[in-house]
Parts: C-alpha cells; sequence; structure tokens
C-alpha cells in the first residue's frame, strides 16, 4: 500500500514539474510565435521577410527543444524531432527545403496551442497543488485570516472546524493527482504527435519468435480505457460537486467552472484520439479540427454562463475557420508543389513491391505445377513409350541374346531416367499436393518416414497453392532432420488453418540441441519469410525440437 | 482374357495396345477419362482394366475413383493401375475394396513384357501385383529398418515376404531368387509363425494378410 501511495505522489510530482515548465515555455512560446509571426509575415513582401523566415524556423527549433526535454518528465525519455538535413545547400534551397519540412510548420502548431493551452494547464495544476496544500494546513494558519476562511461550503473559525477541515485534503488531493495526470497525458501527448518524430515515439517492442506472426507493436495501455476512465472520472467528480452546490443553497453556480474544465478536458483528450486514429495523411488536419471544435464548444459555454449578450465567440469560430481552411490550403498547394515528397515516395515503393512480389510468387508455384506436369505428360510419359518398344524389340531377339542383352541393358537405363525424373518431380512440386491436397501429402510423408509421424491436421478448406507447397517442404525438411539426427525418436506434424494464418508445427521427442541456422533450416527460413511468414526452432537440448512456421493468408 | 484400357495420352495408349495384342490378350475398348471408362465396363464386362491414375479432366486423381467405381458396379472386375508415381495414399484405397483382383504398378514396368503380363495375367485371375516400389514402401514404413517384428525375419525371409507382398506365386519366387520351391514353401511357413499370421494356401488371402501386417504399421 505505502508503495503504491509513493509511486502515485511520484508521479503527481513529475506532472505538477512537468506542467509548470510547461507554463513557462508556454510564454516563451507565445512571444515567439507571435513576433516571429507578424515580422516575417510583414516583411514577407520584401526580400528581407525571406532570411527572417529561416530564422524563425531556427527559432522555433531551439524553443520547441526545451519542450521536447520537458517531455521526458511525462513519457519517460525525452522526444526527439527529426528535422531535414540542410548541409551544404545554398540559400534557396535551405528555405524550400525548410519550407517544406514538416516539421517546420509543426513546430509552428505546437508553439501556437501550447502557448494557449500550457498557461491554462500550468495554471490549474499549480492552482489545485496549492489549493490541497492550503487546505491540508488549515489548522496552521485559519486564524490568521479575519472573519474565518470559506473552504467550499464551509467557514472555518474555529481550531475543531479546522481539524475536521484537513480530512477534505484526501479527496482534494486525490482529484489533484487524477487532473494532473490528466492534463500531463494531453500536452505530452500533443507533444509527442507535433514534435516527434513519428507517430507514438514510444520505442517499438520487440516480439520474441514465438512463431507469432509479426504485428505492429501494441500500444502499453490502450487509450480508449484511458478516455474511458478520464469520462467516469470526471462524471464522479461532476456528480461530487453538483451535490455539494445543491447541499448549500444553490446559489451561484460555482460548479460552473469545475465542469466546463472537466469538459474542455475531456473533449480535448476525446478529440485529439479520434483525430490520431486518422490516417497519417489527415493527421495534422484532424487535429487542428478537434482542437478547433474543442476552443468553439469552450468559447460558446463561456458566452452562454456569461450572459449569453451579443454572439461574440462567432469571431473567434470565424478564426479558427479560417486557420482551419489555409491549413488545407497550405497543405493541398504542398502536396502539389512537392509531389516526390519522400513519404509518399516509400509508400508507393512498398506497394508496388507487395504486389509484385505476390505474383512473382504466384507465378512461381504455377510454374512449377506446370513444369511437373509438363514433365509427366511429356517427358515422362515419352521415355515410357520408349521403354515399351525396346520391350517389345527385346521379345524379337530372343533368339539373339547378345542384342538382346543390349535392348534390356537400354530399357534399363530408360527405367532410370524415369525414376529421376520421378524424383525431382516430387523434390519441386509433389504431384499428391497438387492432386490430393496438404494433408495427404503430409500423411504421406509420415507414412514414407523411417520414424513413426502422427499426423494431426483439420483444415476446412485447401489453403492457396504457394502456401500448400510451403508447408510441405517446411515438414518434410523437418522430418528428415529428424530422421537424420534423432532417429530413435517419433514426431507429430500439427496443422492449423485459420482465418489469418497457416500454421505448421512438427515437434519430436529426440535429443534436442538442433541449430537453428543450420543449412536446410535456413532455406526454410527464407521460403517461408518470402511469404511474409515466420519460422522459429525451439531446442533445448533434451527437450526435443519444434519447428513453427506461421503463413499469413492474404493471399 | 478381355481388357480394356483408360489412358489419356495417345503415345502411351497404342503402345500398350500393340503390346498386348502381340501377346496375345484382346483389348477390347478404349477409352480416354473416367466417364468413358466406366461407360465400356458396362457395355463390354472386361475380366480387367487397366487404368491411368491421372485422367482427364482435372488430372489428379480421376482413374482412381473411376477405378473404385468401375469395381463396385461389375464386382470380380480385375484393377491395374499404372502411375508414374507411388503414393502409399492411393495403395490403400485400393486394397480396401472388395472382390477382384488389384494391381499398382508404375508406368515402367510395362517395359518388361513377361513380369507386365504375369501381373496382368494374376490380376485378372483374382490375384494381387503391387509394384516392388510400393512394397518397399510398406516394409519401410512398418518398421524403419531395426527393431519390431520384421527384424525377426532373415533377410532371406524379408525378400519372400516382400516377394509374396508383391503377389507373386511361390514358383515366381522360387524362379525370383533361385531356389527350389520347396525351400520358398518353407520360407513362408517360418515367416507365417514368426508373424504369428494365419497360414492359408489361397493365394490372394494370403497376400491380403501379409499386406494388413505390412499396413499395420501406419
Amino acid at each position: 500500500m505505502r508503495a503504491w501511495l509513493q509511486a502515485r505522489l511520484y508521479r503527481a510530482g513529475l506532472d505538477l514539474a512537468y506542467l509548470a515548465i510547461g507554463g513557462a515555455t508556454a510564454v516563451l512560446a507565445f512571444g515567439v510565435w507571435v513576433g516571429a509571426v507578424t515580422v516575417t509575415l510583414s516583411l514577407l513582401v520584401f526580400v528581407v521577410g525571406l532570411p527572417l523566415f529561416l530564422l524563425s524556423a531556427i527559432v522555433f527549433r531551439w524553443t520547441t527543444e526545451l519542450d521536447r526535454r520537458n517531455a521526458a518528465l511525462a513519457l519517460g525519455a525525452p522526444l526527439r524531432g527529426r528535422y531535414r538535413d540542410h548541409r551544404g545547400e545554398g540559400f534557396f534551397e535551405r528555405l524550400g527545403r525548410t519550407a517544406g519540412d514538416s516539421q517546420t510548420w509543426k513546430d509552428l502548431a505546437w508553439l501556437v496551442l501550447h502557448s494557449l493551452v500550457g498557461v491554462v494547464f500550468a495554471a490549474v495544476a499549480v492552482g489545485l497543488v496549492a489549493q490541497t496544500i492550503a487546505v491540508a494546513l488549515l489548522p496552521a494558519w485559519y486564524w490568521a485570516i479575519d472573519g474565518g476562511v470559506d473552504v467550499g461550503i464551509w467557514h472555518i473559525d474555529a481550531l475543531g472546524k479546522a481539524l475536521a477541515a484537513t480530512a477534505l485534503a484526501i479527496p482534494l488531493a486525490a482529484l489533484a493527482m487524477a487532473l494532473l495526470r490528466g492534463m500531463a497525458i494531453a500536452e505530452s501527448r500533443l507533444a509527442a504527435a507535433l514534435l516527434g518524430s513519428g507517430p507514438g515515439s514510444e520505442p517499438a517492442v520487440a516480439e520474441a519468435a514465438t512463431g507469432e506472426a509479426p504485428r505492429r507493436a501494441p500500444s502499453r495501455v490502450d487509450p480508449r480505457t484511458l478516455l474511458l476512465g478520464q469520462a467516469a472520472l470526471s462524471g464522479l467528480v461532476a456528480i461530487v460537486v453538483c451535490v455539494a452546490w445543491l447541499a448549500t443553497g444553490a446559489g451561484y453556480f460555482w460548479p460552473g467552472p469545475v465542469l466546463i474544465g472537466l469538459t474542455i478536458l475531456l473533449g480535448l483528450d476525446a478529440g485529439l484520439q479520434a483525430a490520431l486514429r486518422g490516417p497519417e495523411r489527415m493527421r495534422p488536419l484532424a487535429i487542428q479540427g478537434a482542437i478547433s471544435a474543442v476552443v468553439t464548444a469552450t468559447v460558446v459555454a463561456i458566452w452562454a454562463l456569461t450572459g449569453a449578450a451579443s454572439f461574440w465567440p462567432v469571431w473567434v469560430i470565424l478564426g479558427l475557420l479560417v486557420a482551419l481552411a489555409l491549413h488545407l490550403l497550405v497543405a493541398t498547394m504542398w502536396r502539389h508543389v512537392y509531389p516526390d515528397a519522400r513519404e509518399r515516395r516509400l509508400e508507393q515503393r512498398v506497394d508496388v513491391l507487395t504486389r509484385t512480389r505476390r505474383g512473382a510468387l504466384d507465378v512461381q508455384a504455377a510454374e512449377l505445377t506446370r513444369i511437373e506436369r509438363d514433365l509427366h505428360d511429356g517427358a515422362q510419359a515419352r521415355l515410357v513409350s520408349l521403354s515399351m518398344q525396346l520391350g517389345r524389340a527385346e521379345e524379337r531377339l530372343a533368339d539373339q541374346p547378345e542384342a538382346a542383352e543390349l535392348v534390356r541393358a537400354a530399357r534399363s537405363d530408360a527405367s532410370a531416367a524415369i525414376g529421376e525424373l520421378r524424383d525431382l518431380a516430387r523434390g519441386i512440386a509433389p504431384p499428391i499436393l497438387a492432386d490430393r491436397g496438404l494433408v495427404a501429402a503430409i500423411e504421406g510423408l509420415g507414412r514414407r518416414s523411417p520414424i513413426p509421424v502422427v499426423v494431426e491436421a483439420e483444415l476446412e478448406r485447401r489453403p492457396p497453392p504457394v502456401l500448400e507447397t510451403a508447408a510441405y517442404f517446411v515438414v518434410a525438411e523437418a522430418l528428415t532432420n529428424v530422421a537424420k539426427h534423432a532417429p530413435q525418436a517419433g514426431a507429430r506434424v500439427r496443422i492449423e488453418l485459420d482465418a489469418e494464418a497457416l500454421r505448421v508445427e512438427v515437434g519430436d521427442d529426440g535429443p534436442g540441441g538442433a541449430d537453428p541456422e543450420g543449412g536446410g533450416l535456413r532455406g526454410l527460413r527464407q521460403r517461408v519469410e518470402a511469404l511474409d511468414g515466420t519460422l522459429a526452432v525451439a531446442s533445448a537440448a533434451g527437450e526435443g525440437t519444434t519447428i513453427r512456421a506461421v503463413l499469413p493468408c492474404e493471399w | 482374357m478381355r481388357v480394356v484400357i483408360a489412358e489419356d495420352s495417345l503415345l502411351l495408349r497404342e503402345g500398350l495396345v500393340a503390346l498386348l495384342r502381340e501377346n496375345e490378350v484382346e483389348v477390347v475398348a478404349q477409352a480416354e477419362d473416367g466417364e468413358g471408362l466406366l461407360r465400356i465396363v458396362s457395355g463390354h464386362k472386361p475380366d480387367l482394366a487397366i487404368v491411368d491414375v491421372r485422367l482427364p479432366p482435372t488430372f489428379t486423381d480421376e482413374g482412381i475413383r473411376a477405378a473404385i467405381e468401375a469395381r463396385r458396379r461389375q464386382p470380380g472386375l480385375g484393377v491395374l493401375i499404372l502411375s508414374q508415381y507411388v503414393e502409399p495414399t492411393y495403395t490403400s484405397e485400393l486394397l480396401a475394396g472388395g472382390e477382384g483382383g488389384v494391381g499398382y504398378l508404375l508406368k515402367e514396368r510395362v517395359g518388361d513384357i513377361p513380369a507386365f503380363l504375369d501381373s496382368i495375367h494374376r490380376v485378372a485371375a483374382g490375384g494381387t501385383a503391387l509394384d516392388r516400389e510400393v512394397v518397399a514402401d510398406l516394409v519401410q514404413a512398418r518398421d524403419g529398418g531395426d527393431g519390431g517384428p520384421l527384424g525377426l525375419l532373415t533377410p532371406r525371409e524379408q525378400e519372400v515376404l516382400s516377394l509374396m507382398a508383391e503377389g507373386r506365386s511361390n514358383a515366381a519366387i522360387a524362379e525370383a531368387i533361385v531356389v527350389t520351391p520347396g525351400a520358398v514353401e518353407k520360407h513362408i511357413s517360418n515367416i507365417f509363425s514368426k508373424l504369428n499370421l494365419a497360414a492359408t494356401d489361397d493365394d490372394h488371402r494370403r497376400v491380403l494378410a501379409v499386406l494388413t501386417f505390412l499396413r499395420a504399421g501406419e
């Protein structure tokens, strides 16, 4: 219990520090972006504006670096920004590059947003903590205030009441910690999205090779759960606060600001989450949209609560819409002016490679089957016919034993050739695999193997031929290895097909200790990986060897 | 003996027909696919059907299916399957059928004419003719070398066992391993007692007993 409490307090302390420092950088950010934008924009018409633009970008970079370092308090490690490399470029190239670098604009976006939100967060954070401490220490100072102290609904003017009131510090502290956490998460997430070097700058988690198909690294905590938690907590706080207000006579609706604050936080977090879930391309626009929506709602709510006179929020809304439109315009233009943006190129290349590799493997599988069929119908048939004719010739030479012997030798050669072609065909495209399917082919392998093999396989449908072939050769190689290195052992083959992948497992109860990089296994791994699959070998000494292959079924 | 042939390759079909006719075997009809086979079997009621495993339209295992169906419709029909390759799955399915001779040979065996003819006559007479590759497969699968009941047999006895599984008669076995028929009989009774098989004079039953024993390893 104590360890949990300590961890919580430590976390809250970090959050407070993060938000407080964030408040300071927010003030700085305000000065930076207002100054940069006004000066640069106004002088852009003159040539002087251009180098000023570059200068601004550099200043943005320095300023945001402070926030990146600060983020370490909330995220555990500082964020890393990624900027385009400028070395050795002329002025105009550098100008173009900086203007085209999305990070420059992300920096600006961050500075603007942070300057507005960061101060608010810092104020709330410090205020809450101060409030909590004040209530906790109430007995020490209540007597210094003339006329007593108001703590919420109670009027404290005696020591007894002061002591009782300190109990309030506990729920206040809990509320403070929760809100600190919420704000720190919101701010640091925004920082990560805008200042980090990729979606979610957390390092990817490497999956252990246990035969699982490779997936994108899952986030450590499901953001939706966090959002639900925040909503629940906000609801709880709202209810408590409203009940308190009712209980104290329902005068001026002081829970108003509290509710507004909670709603802003919730809206911001929900909006950002929704925005971050969208496609990568639309992300900056989506984030701006989400924040604009929240700001609009806030402003309208304030308008409603402060008398609902002339609709002054209309200016704010207009401003936000203009900003959104500008963003959209710039983004579209940018896409036209820089059609060969590096990310786009890479994405296209990956698409092309995936498609062509799929095509190549399908073509290869079809060709091998065709080769086997051609061998069967063509060369092998001709050799059989040859064999028949030689046999008939041999019959007619019954009275010339030497000639008959020659012919018999020729027939024997033809038979050998047929046998070799047959083995070749089985090595590249086993006929029974194409004819009867994977399960029958594996059962055949089991029968033909010198060691006892148990086959457990139930497939409701036939997987694509290319996967069947790969699976077949995995099992064939695995069984050959067992027979070679552990002839006393028995083997078991299990095959499963589900919506995602074909899974093959070959296990034996031999001595184990196989070399996962051995020649045959390496070739198998290449074959399996060419299909986006994985091959895992588990072979502890004394525990037998198990080979697991997972072949994804997206074909 | 009246024979029908189901083979889609013109080259092989004509070769077979010529070979058989030269050796006084009558080929009464030919077919190119499974449907055709069933038609000519019901039409001509032959003693033996020689069928290729791979036939149109899918060229996978039409031959086996058609042969099994033909035997169902005409019990007692001898069926000899010719194949480019040996797959133990097909062997089991064939042997599981009912009465009538059964044969499974690799196509190149037809070049060895005396052996081929011997197989044909055996199957038409209700006996068995399994390719020695098939038997070798079964033997290897049964015990895989050392240990197991087959290890009780002497090498000579294992040879005789394989030849029995192929379906050869005692006389043929004697000729194949160059011993007297009496020696062969002695080997056989030793084998049967060592493997605990019921002795029988009936050739077909004998083969079945041996094959059942060999297939017990599956």
